[in-house]
């Protein structure tokens, strides 16, 4: 049997021939010749796999424009414009002359936040009148907004110590007495994994697996569906014999093989190339993403098996691969949800991609803490099995309706 | 002149006309166009309803066990953020508690942490914190910084007491008030931030899904059935208003659902004028009709738009500046992202939602807008006239065939 090229003319011929390797042939065939798959299979997942890391190039985002409104105009006010003008995470980009106008500057969307240092700042301050400094975030943009209040409120924390130096030297005490005394309880945080708070790592390691989720349960669904509608099918059961485990066993083997090599570049590009945290072993990771392909290739089976519709499967395998983004808690904690929805958070493999991830790499647990997500692993790879059946008579009788 | 006029309106309102049928006879597009609007939105905002992360579990590691750490451990627990579920005898057990998933953060408290703050030192207690989500971690730290600054300054005013008797003349109660003001999210709730967003973002993608999968529908029909559904004037522009006045008109009540009833239902701010984030979205809706017609270059099926374009979404979102903020990406998706009508029109939505801004306040966004809707309707026409027109001509004289899948 010759090795075809898609335009050979004896292509016909060898996909009339029966077994394992024509119909893994014939897969390869109907890969190889559409650019439709060429998309994707390789460029919607390579280009998803460059976008998150080469965004989050910074780690975090800096400079962030931010104003001051200094209503008191002294020299304790400038001192405290210039100590947040000296800060990594702040720029000040403007400097409004009342609460309004930096409000205004604000709904604009110029600033992400501002620091207000009312009238009499310092008069009141000296006098023990306890005068207030406030700071506005607008946590409408959330990211940039925290980082804005931590600087902010590290600014308006030293200001105080400042103050209470000042007011501790005035009645004679000396400065160096007098410094111990403004932070007596420090609370260190410490990010496990990721001290930097790499936003990179925290987003690109469950996004990526994720997107590669949802192109896989897509790509796997469309492909078989595309052998209803064409009406090609019954040709390929009986180039299996009839026996539709041989059938879609042989036409996914050579995704399955694509996937794989996409996964194990994507741990590679992830933990090798762009640095992120890779605190335990790497068998264990390359073995999950291996598991990992497999599962969500058993979990589009079954999904197909349920509905064996092109258009049906394929609405479904979309709803459910964009809604995991969120019900997958990468972002807002699982345990955190509501009751009724917290459940769904384990209904896709990606959350036991995420889960292992978070074990291994991140935090380097052996992984005796990760061997249930392992073998969540498997139920997605026998779960197929039990609609197959659906697939075949699917595959026997159907007629596309558009 | 005047002639030609009229047949272009003519051959508008018949595309109009026409399209109307086959949207409603087509499942595959009033599925888009009913269901991503109508029930997207709101299975969406249920995911991060709760809003806030609250209680998140800790485990101590207390070294010291005396009056003040086990103050400082009950300020903690305090804390909305954190919920102190235990002690372990030592940092390993603290260790495996986390690795279990039975904390998401170890509070160790150094030995002598109460003699050596006696002493006037500091002795800093060191909280370990899990780094798989982000917010776990910035409620800790919230909590960390709280716990920090109030017990500080009460320890503060305490030794000040006790060194120099006299600052008690100079100040009474607090030295100077420290105040933290939310706007447009004032509860810094995650559904409230995400959601406006992810809103503006579903309805492009409805458009262009549904612009795609109409697309795709009359260039397969005609080979897969023989049935001819060609819906085109002779002006390739008087078609391509029409097609979008129609779906303007089926997504006119959906696209007022997602704008005001889903804040509604959900509580979000709404802080906008309706009127006004509707003149908003006008352009947005033509800006994305516009990159719908130029996508149908790529849909030689129905089916094929699941596979080009829904993972976009998430390209789209990362672009329109939502999460990472726009002047911190790097160049190349700067360009990028000015190209997307959602860009533009989350940023502007947000504002006026969030923020109460006025049209004029993000007359940017919404010019950007304009110039987009024109930029896309420019390449959408090249698409129709150089790609998709000559693909169905070519699909006329091909005639009635399946494709080889082989």
């Amino acid at each position: 049997m010759a090795l075809n090229a898609p335009n050979n003319p004896s292509f016909r011929k060898v996909s009339l021939d029966r077994g394992f390797r024509a119909i893994f042939l014939r897969s390869v065939i109907q890969i190889v010749r559409r650019p439709l798959m060429w998309i994707g299979f390789l460029g919607l997942p390579l280009f998803l796999f460059l976008f998150f890391p080469s965004m989050m190039d910074e780690g975090l985002p800096t400079r962030i424009p931010a104003a001051i409104v200094d209503r008191d105009g002294t020299q304790l006010s400038r001192q405290i414009t210039q100590m947040l003008g000296g800060m990594q995470m702040v720029e000040i980009a403007q400097t409004p002359q009342s609460y309004t106008e930096a409000r205004h500057a604000m709904q604009r969307g110029e600033i992400y936040g501002f620091f207000l240092i009312p009238e009499e700042f310092q008069a009141d301050l000296l006098a023990g009148r306890s005068p207030s400094i406030s700071f506005y975030t607008n946590t409408t943009f959330f990211v940039p907004a925290s980082l804005l209040f931590k600087t902010f409120k590290a600014t308006a924390v030293y200001t105080k110590a400042g103050v209470a130096v000042d007011v501790v030297q005035s009645v004679g005490v000396d400065p160096q007495t007098a410094s111990p005394l403004l932070q007596p309880i420090n609370i260190q945080s410490r990010g496990i994994g990721n001290p930097t708070l790499n936003y990179g790592i925290y987003l690109a390691n469950s996004f990526i697996p994720c997107a590669l989720q949802l192109m896989i349960l897509l790509m796997t669904v469309f492909s078989l569906g595309q052998e209803i509608k064409y009406a090609t099918s019954r040709r390929l059961l009986r180039m299996a014999d009839g026996s539709i485990v041989k059938a879609l066993f042989a036409k996914l083997l050579p995704q399955t093989i694509i996937w794989m090599v996409l996964a194990l570049f994507m741990a590679v590009w992830l933990f090798k190339y762009n640095h992120y945290t890779m605190q335990g072993s790497w068998g264990w990771i390359i073995l999950s993403e291996l598991m990992f392909v497999l599962a969500c290739q058993g979990m589009a089976l079954f999904i197909f098996g349920l509905l064996p519709n092109l258009r049906l499967s394929l609405s479904a395998s979309a709803l459910l691969g964009i809604l995991t983004f969120s019900l997958a808690a990468f972002s807002f904690p699982e345990e955190s949800m509501y009751t009724a929805i917290s459940p769904l958070a384990w209904l896709t493999p990606v959350r036991y991609n995420f889960l292992i991830y978070s074990d291994i790499a991140l935090n380097g647990n052996p992984v005796y803490y990760a061997r249930v997500w392992f073998a969540a692993y498997i139920v997605y790879m026998i779960i197929p099995f039990t609609d197959m059946y659906r697939i075949r008579r699917e595959f026997r009788e159907a007629v596309y309706v558009p | 002149m005047i002639k030609r006029l009229k047949n272009f309106i003519l051959g508008l309102f018949d595309v109009y006309c026409r399209e109307f049928r086959l949207v409603i006879s087509d499942a595959g597009i009033i599925l888009f166009f009913s269901f991503l609007p109508l029930v997207y939105p709101i299975i969406y905002s249920l995911i991060y309803n709760p809003e806030l992360v609250k209680e998140v579990a800790v485990v101590v590691v207390d070294n010291d066990r005396t009056p003040l750490s086990r103050e400082l451990v009950r300020n903690f627990n305090a804390c909305d953020q954190a919920w102190v579920k235990g002690y372990a005898a030592n940092l390993d057990e603290a260790r495996r508690a986390m690795a279990g998933k039975d904390c998401f953060a170890i509070l160790e408290i150094p030995e002598g942490m109460e003699k050596k703050v006696g002493r006037g030192e500091t002795a800093p207690a060191v909280l370990y914190c899990d780094m798989t989500l982000l917010l776990r971690y910035r409620g800790f730290l919230v909590a960390a910084t709280n716990v920090m600054t109030s017990m500080g300054s009460e320890l503060l005013t305490q030794k000040i007491d006790e060194v120099a008797p006299l600052a008690e003349t100079v100040v009474s109660g607090d030295l100077l008030d420290i105040e933290n003001i939310n706007m447009g999210n004032i509860r810094g709730g995650f559904d409230t931030f995400i959601m406006p967003g992810v809103i503006i973002l579903i309805l492009q993608q409805c458009i262009i899904l549904a612009c795609g999968m109409a697309g795709g529908a009359k260039r397969e029909r005609r080979r897969l059935t023989g049935y001819n559904s060609d819906n085109m004037a002779r002006s390739i522009l008087a078609t391509m208003l029409g097609q979008a006045l129609c779906y303007l008109t089926i997504l006119a009540l959906p696209i007022f659902f997602m704008i005001h009833y889903v804040p509604l239902i959900f509580s979000f701010p709404m802080a906008g004028n309706t009127l006004e984030e509707v003149a908003l979205i006008l352009p947005l809706f033509l800006a994305s009709v516009g990159l719908g017609f130029s996508f149908q270059a790529f849909v030689t099926e129905r089916e094929a738009v699941f596979v080009n374009w829904v993972v976009t979404s998430l390209i789209f979102l990362f672009l329109s500046g939502l999460i990472w903020p726009i002047y911190a990406m790097p160049q190349p998706w700067k360009t990028l992202s000015a190209l997307c009508p959602a860009t533009w029109g989350v940023e502007g939505f947000v504002k006026m939602n969030a923020n109460g801004s006025s049209l004029a306040q993000v007359s940017n966004d919404y010019i950007n807008l304009w110039i987009l809707t024109i930029f896309w309707w420019i390449v959408a026409y090249c698409v129709q006239r150089w790609v998709v027109r000559p693909a169905l001509r070519r699909e006329v004289k091909a005639g009635f065939q399946g494709p080889d899948l082989g």
